[in-house]
């Protein structure tokens, strides 16, 4: 394929870019982002259905959060930091990748999938020293099933930044050849902003 | 790329298959490679889940539902992983060298092998697509046929009634997530990217992936039946999902497989819809298929995470136990219903839109007139899909539902008769002085039509509360929904396999089998399903083994009917399979279509096109002189040295070239005016003086005032008008030969033109301008420019041309 051909570039580049008709060319970045994108609209509807059954429930049950249940908001918080730090090392990366700085891509890459793994631990920690469980009552039910899908997410970001770190590390992008780059960047922030929505929702409200 | 194909092209007929790095058959993707990869996968699932159990959080090591839920997700991963869908992804992650060079080695048919191993031809997975669901269908319709059995009598014959539930939950949820819904993908897949004049779809590996996802679906839901079936529907509500035996976690895994195949799929028709259109394609120069499947693949994206969610919070009501669903934990059992039926009423327009877009093509091609109201149809089409993520709660009148919502579901399910009348109406305009050829894809649009009528009027009155309240539950729903499904969505799919079986197969299927398969499905579907709105009426309840004694003699009608119905789905197998085997090669475009998935070479080339069609008008403009929707530019291959036949050569060379040089070739081209006086008379002056020999072909066309058209009849009305030419010239001491061609009367010339005998002369012959089909297509004066020979027209009036019509 031409646009195969065109990004292989230093022989690392995106997996096969689909051929897009040049009539096309100007409607959007790259096939490869417009789908990440629908993707994304999929995992909002996803993490929309498991709101849709807290939200029910939190309105059909009262008091609420029931009596004997203390939500760790304070110390979550600290979480929530860290999250929102590693989707602005995130762009750092972005940037670096596309004015060819190689410095703050492979650091900017380690230091958020740093945040998220440390993110993720806090959150297994959270999870040990709760005084509730996911049996305990319908609020503990909503509670881990979204902090829990939220976490398999993160999981999965951390997956794919650890994948975008080692090729970064190998020197697999080059400033106009990052497509692996933006999706993942894309994917993280969309994990930020839905713990944003999240911690808001469950633990502050 | 064009020139990659066109290399690939030569390198193939050189060497056929092109052939990526050679494994060992246990290593390499496939069905061996499966089975171990997945014992191996399913063993690690089953063994790991007790160890993790055991030895971390300290619980007795089996529990039935977790271990039975991580055992199936790694099953099902590592099936995927064995047939070879990770292998390219994989290559690229630890940066292995082959995935830099695509070498197309897992693209394209080039023996039924390639159908059983992963490809990325997005037509070959349309084929795997429809073929794979046809077994559930059939499957599902043997479920159907036992749960018949049960009813035909009142009281308990064969089944027990646990596995009663169990037939008729494992019956819809076949037919729902293993047929109707993904049978629409496989001939998206197949038809999508050649309409819009793409190469392949956008991401080609993940379509792969969607496709064998989606038996693993149905695997699981059937084994159901070995660990206790589920039994709660295929709606799954949830208290009785969560208490129900062990075959709940297999449809929940079931669904969560087929959910994700379907939600890539939808991704990725997205992507290619937007991206790959060819120039000119234009979003309102989009065939109607492809706005539908727009509209569909939406839906499926923001819809089908809720069923995916839902199905999530039941099993971690099972599997924990969390308490979303149970009222004594602080939950709620009405939520399951809200967040299935979020996704499960938009399904309904999932099953139902690509169907829709397939009858405006079916419809618009054999009717030869543009579709009526083009816009409107596209536009109604969005607005069924906007809607019906507001109607959710219509399935829900009778649950204890919040009281305030009936009223705003009611009418906004009302409001859905708006955009689907608007389609209703201008299909049947488009018809409306149309020249209507009842091929048996045009009789299920009919069909379609008729029956699909009826289910909509039923879901009305199911939309008025007073009435929903009255017969939920009952017959009255089972008939709207198979009114719906079955002459909706499954005669619609008919029409579709019928309408592109010769562009998928190559050949032409049996008409009469057609035909035939066509009148007993609708007799009997109708037969089936009618009897049932009576029965809800009366009150007669779905999804009970046992009826009242009164319902007996309805319910046998019934029962008999369903039966034939079955039979006839054997005809439709048997005209596919017999005619995919052993049927007529069929031309290019046999019905004279003008989207561009017809303008390519049948079965379609590899990689579709040789280069992106220009597009450069709309594509249903039947019946206007002149209109063209695409340029397509075909690549010539290296012409290769004409065959002379061995015989030939063999016998008298000499006398042939004598023969060839000497003998003046005309060619005569009529349709309806051969035979004729002036055409006949011409010819013999044509011929007079030197010694010649006369080619009469006749390209078969319709009779341009004709309203429906019987092709048989047709066909043989002009099989004897050219006998009678024949007769006439042999009197006259012409030498002449003829024969009936392709419809098209420039490419049918052509073809002849370009043979290894050519003509020097021809004679073509018409009606009268204001009657002719082909002046008002400029034939003379395109063959003239084109094939530089002299070329004689002859007007023939109607009444002489008609005189031998006899």
């Amino acid at each position: 394929m031409s646009a195969h051909a065109a990004t292989l570039g230093d022989g690392h580049a995106a997996p096969a870019e689909p051929h897009v008709s040049a009539y096309h060319k100007s409607l959007l970045r790259s096939p490869v982002f417009l789908g990440m994108v629908i993707f994304l609209g999929s995992e909002i509807m996803l993490f929309g259905s498991f709101f849709t059954a807290f939200f029910y429930i939190r309105f059909t049950h009262h008091p609420w959060p029931p009596p004997g249940i203390d939500v760790p908001a304070a110390p979550t918080s600290i979480n929530t930091a860290i999250l929102i730090t590693s989707s602005f090392t995130m762009h750092w990366a972005l940037i670096s990748a596309s004015r060819g700085k190689r410095f703050g891509l492979v650091f900017g890459l380690f230091l958020t999938l740093a945040l998220g793994l440390t993110f993720l631990s806090l959150q297994i920690h959270e999870y040990v020293n709760l005084n509730f469980t996911p049996s305990t009552d319908a609020f503990g039910s909503g509670f881990f099933a979204l902090t829990g899908l939220h976490g398999f997410h993160v999981f999965l970001g951390c997956t794919l930044l650890t994948i975008a770190f080692v090729r970064s590390c190998r020197g697999h992008y080059s400033p106009d050849d990052h497509l692996g780059l933006e999706v993942t960047g894309l994917y993280w922030h969309f994990v930020d902003v839905v713990w944003i929505l999240l911690y808001t929702v469950v633990y502050l409200l | 790329m064009a020139a990659h194909a066109a290399e690939l092209s030569g390198h193939e007929q050189a060497h056929g298959h092109p052939s990526g790095p050679k494994r060992s058959v246990w290593l390499r993707g496939s069905f061996v490679r499966a089975a171990w990869v997945t014992l191996l996968f399913g063993a690690v699932g089953a063994l790991g889940t007790m160890a993790v159990r055991k030895y971390l959080f300290g619980y007795p090591a089996y529990s039935q539902g977790v271990v039975d839920t991580f055992t199936m997700a790694l099953v099902g991963l590592g099936f995927t992983i064995g047939i070879g869908c990770w292998d390219y992804w994989w290559g690229y992650l630890i940066g292995s060298h082959h995935w830099e060079q695509e070498d197309h080695s897992s693209h394209g048919a080039y023996s039924w092998k390639d159908y059983f191993r992963v490809n990325t031809d997005h037509k070959v997975i349309g084929v795997q697509y429809v073929c794979t669901t046809f077994f559930f269908f059939l499957v599902g319709g043997a479920l159907a046929e036992a749960i018949r059995a049960e009813l035909a009598s009142p009281g308990v014959q064969y089944f027990a009634p646990s596995t009663y539930n169990g037939l008729f939950s494992v019956h819809a949820a076949l037919m729902i997530f293993l047929f109707v819904v993904p049978v629409f993908a496989g001939l998206g897949n197949y038809v999508i990217p050649l309409m819009i004049g793409a190469q392949d779809m956008a991401f080609p590996r993940l379509n792969a992936l969607s496709f064998w996802m989606l038996p693993l679906g149905g695997i699981f839901m059937l084994s159901s039946f070995f660990v206790g079936p589920f039994d709660a529907g295929w709606t799954n509500y949830a208290p009785l999902a969560v208490h129900g035996p062990a075959g709940q976690i297999m449809w929940i895994m079931g669904v969560q497989f087929a959910g994700a195949s379907s939600i890539a799929t939808a991704v990725n028709f997205l992507v290619t819809i937007v991206t790959m259109r060819a120039p000119g394609m234009t979003f309102w120069r989009m065939p109607l298929l492809v706005w539908a499947n727009l509209a569909t693949s939406t839906l499926v994206v923001l819809g089908t995470p809720f069923i995916a969610g839902s199905q999530f919070l039941v099993l971690f009501d099972r599997l924990f136990p969390t308490h979303f669903f149970d009222p004594a934990g602080g939950g709620s059992v009405i939520v399951y219903q809200h967040i299935f039926w979020f996704y499960s009423h938009p399904a309904v327009y999932i099953m139902m839109l690509p169907g829709f877009g397939i009858i405006s093509e079916v419809i618009a091609v054999h009717s030869r007139k543009p579709i009526f109201g083009y816009k409107l149809i596209a536009m109604s089409t969005i607005a069924i899909g906007v809607l019906g993520f507001t109607v959710w709660a219509h399935h829900m009148f009778v649950s204890g539902m919040a009281p305030w919502l009936r009223l705003p579901m009611m009418v906004t399910t009302m409001l859905i008769a708006i955009p689907t009348g608007i389609k209703i109406f201008s299909w049947v305009a488009t018809m409306w002085d149309g020249v209507v050829h009842l091929t048996t894809p045009m009789l299920f649009a009919c069909g379609f039509i008729f029956t699909f009528v009826i289910g909509g009027l039923s879901g009305v009155f199911l939309a008025v509360l007073p009435v929903d309240i009255n017969v939920s539950d009952t017959y009255f729903v089972v008939a709207h929904i198979h009114y719906v499904l079955y002459g909706g969505s499954v005669f619609t799919i008919y029409a579709g396999i019928y309408h592109w079986f010769p562009k998928m197969t190559g050949k032409m299927y049996d008409e009469g089998l057609g035909k035939l398969h066509f009148w007993i499905t609708f007799w009997a579907m109708n037969f089936t399903f009618m009897p049932m709105h009576w029965l809800g009426l009366q009150g007669m309840s779905r999804r009970v083994e046992d009826y009242p004694a009164q319902f007996g003699p309805v319910n046998f009608w019934i029962s008999i009917w369903a039966f034939v119905l079955g039979a006839s789905t054997l005809i439709f197998v048997y005209n596919m399979a017999y005619s995919w085997w052993k049927g007529e090669p069929a031309p290019a475009n046999p019905w004279r279509a003008l989207t561009l998935e017809w303008q390519v070479a049948t079965p379609a080339p590899v990689f579709n096109f040789d280069e992106p069609p220009q597009v450069v008008g709309s594509p249903y403009a039947y019946g206007h002189p002149g209109a063209r929707h695409a340029i397509v530019t075909v690549h010539e291959p290296e012409p290769e040295p004409a065959p002379v036949p061995a015989a030939v050569a063999l016998a008298a060379p000499e006398r042939r070239e004598v023969v060839m040089s000497s003998f003046k070739h005309i060619l005569v081209v009529a349709n309806q005016t051969v035979g004729g006086e002036r055409l006949i008379a011409a010819v013999k002056e044509l011929a007079a003086g030197e010694p010649s020999r006369v080619t009469v072909i006749c390209p078969q066309n319709d009779p341009s005032d004709a309203w429906v058209v019987n092709e048989q009849e047709v066909a043989a009305e002009t099989r004897q008008r050219l006998a009678q030419t024949l007769e006439a010239l042999r009197e006259a001491g012409i030498e002449a030969t003829g024969r009936v061609v392709d419809r098209d009367p420039y490419t049918a010339v052509l073809d002849v033109v370009e043979s290894a005998d050519p003509p020097s002369e021809i004679v073509i012959s018409t009606l009268p301008q204001t009657r002719s089909g082909w002046l008002r297509r400029d034939l003379v004066e395109r063959l003239r420019d084109r094939t530089g020979l002299p070329i004689q027209h002859i007007v023939v009036d109607v009444e002489p041309g008609r005189a031998s019509r006899t």
